[in-house]
């Protein structure tokens, strides 16, 4: 029924216009035959026709571009944005919502009963039975961690829980008690059982932390909602994380600005011009603290217990999956230039963008094309090699 | 049946009519981006909206919540002014000026931002 209406919506202007066409050649029959000079006023007839059905041919082919839903949504501790073009553009935003709603639901540490909380409480117990969706972001979580030697690493969370940066009352812990929260680090403790669909942790105490993957995993499965509600054209932004499904309703590429890492939101360094692809950027900037001077971000380097000093201030990837993307954003934010761009050059279909702390600006080959230094601050440099 | 001359005659009404509504397209577009019209959203509602373009005095407009907030907006510009938020990101953001701009509370769950199409990025990724 509601597909119906949706179609007879549809195809309205279609049958307005075809009476209106109707319309105008009964009067221009009758013009036509009041007049005397048959041979001119057929011309004029034609004339006007033809203006009418150009008219409507471009009013049709603008028709098409509605304007497009945008709606904005708190969850997973941070701000969602969606602009979704199509006809059911609102059903699939709403549905969108509701799903990252519910992800949050699974894997937040924040709410205490959700599945990764179990997990966490099960520490050195037993498993833990997991959704299918825990199970794949913590497997991807666990392959990426394998890949990057750890420098991403989802049993980070006693580490971040101590140091307190998402809280309000961060706070600087003293070395040897970092030297034994260390000791609870180690992405190998974290053992999966695809029969039973069950995880577990090896030693009491450790905590997984899926912080640094959900919101990837969020945009997939939002992309996978928009597709099955037949959207062609969309745009999501999960705090900072842009996916993009297809081009902008116009058919040009989505145009994506990386932030500027030492200006405020919205002011960028550059532009990437993207289709169907997840754009997930890691920065100092995001989220910090400052103590006796010294300021203190929100990427911990799981082999040092500290905020990640690798002479990185940001790193952007682009590649198809929004999940590997969040992963691999954090994975060479840590591991710096020269191994994360190693990392990067040894996948296939993932492209990045670093910006080292003395501002300067490198992109993987792939993107050459695709990528525009555009800095309104004059103070970046963009290093063009090869 | 065609003359020539008819023939010219149906090219010139396509190319007017091409012209006009490549016109019509850049005028509307030139004027929904050079009337700024800020939105203040809370809990994805949108709560009050301001034609900055229209302001002669400067405004201050309370928000509450979990926390409390002040936004200004000027001729033109709007801001967080201040916030009692933990983290008063949304007071660093500074002023919006460009359509597109945005600038948002997450603890409060509160977003400003300046409606309609950025000429030159659809978003930025941080």
């Amino acid at each position: 029924m509601i597909n119906l209406k949706n179609k007879l919506y549809l195809i309205m202007p279609y049958i307005r216009s075809i009476l209106n066409i109707i319309q105008i050649n009964k009067i221009i029959i009758v013009i036509c035959k009041l007049s005397q000079r048959q041979v001119f006023m057929k011309k004029i007839v034609f004339a006007v026709l033809l203006v009418c059905t150009v008219g409507i041919v471009v009013y049709l082919c603008s028709a098409k571009s509605d304007k497009p839903v945008e709606q904005q949504g708190f969850y997973m501790g941070t701000i969602i944005s969606e602009r979704v073009s199509g006809h059911n553009a609102k059903k699939a935003a709403d549905q969108a919502m509701e799903e990252i709603k519910r992800l949050e639901g699974l894997m937040t540490i924040n709410a205490n009963d959700s599945e990764i909380d179990k997990l966490n409480a099960a520490a050195g117990k037993n498993p833990v039975k997991l959704s299918k969706e825990s199970m794949y972001v913590l497997k991807t979580a666990l392959k990426y961690a394998g890949l990057s030697n750890g420098a991403f690493d989802v049993t980070v969370g006693p580490l971040v829980k101590t140091w307190g940066v998402f809280t309000d009352h961060p706070r600087v812990p003293a070395q040897n008690e970092i030297n034994n929260l260390l000791k609870l680090v180690n992405y190998r403790d974290v053992q999966i059982d695809q029969t039973n669909g069950t995880a577990a942790l090896r030693n009491p105490g450790q905590i997984v932390d899926l912080g640094g993957i959900a919101k990837g995993y969020a945009g997939d499965a939002v992309i996978d909602i928009y597709k099955k509600n037949g959207i062609k054209s969309a745009y999501i932004d999960l705090g900072g994380n842009v996916v993009v499904l297809g081009s902008k309703p116009d058919g040009s590429p989505w145009r994506v600005g990386i932030q500027n890492p030492r200006a405020p939101t919205g002011k960028y360094i550059g532009i990437l011009n993207v289709t169907n692809k997840a754009v997930v950027t890691s920065g100092d900037y995001e989220r910090y603290f400052e103590m006796d001077g010294k300021r203190y971000h929100h990427i911990l380097d799981p082999h040092t217990g500290y905020p990640s000093n690798s002479g990185l201030i940001s790193t952007t990837i682009i590649t198809d999956s929004s999940t590997e993307a969040d992963a691999l954003s954090t994975a060479t934010f840590v591991l710096g230039l020269e191994k994360g761009k190693k990392l990067v050059e040894s996948l296939k279909g993932v492209e990045a963008v670093f910006i080292t702390a003395d501002k300067k600006i490198y992109i993987t080959k792939g993107l050459k094309n695709i990528f525009t230094f555009d800095d309104e601050s004059k103070e970046y440099t963009y290093v063009q090699e090869g | 049946m065609f003359k020539k001359a008819d023939i010219i005659l149906v090219v010139i009404i396509i190319i007017v009519a091409a012209i006009g509504y490549a016109g019509i397209t850049i005028y509307r577009t030139a004027a929904a981006n050079d009337v700024k019209i800020a939105e203040i959203i809370q809990d994805s509602k949108v709560i009050r909206t301001i034609n900055l373009d229209a302001l002669k005095s400067p405004l201050r407009i309370q928000v509450s919540g979990d926390y409390h907030e002040v936004i200004l907006a000027e001729k033109g510009r709007i801001r967080f002014e201040d916030a009692d938020c933990p983290d008063r990101i949304c007071v660093k953001t500074g002023w919006l000026t460009k359509v597109g701009e945005s600038a948002s509370c997450v603890p409060n769950r509160v977003m400003i931002k300046i409606k309609g199409e950025s000429q030159k990025v659809d978003g930025v990724t941080y």
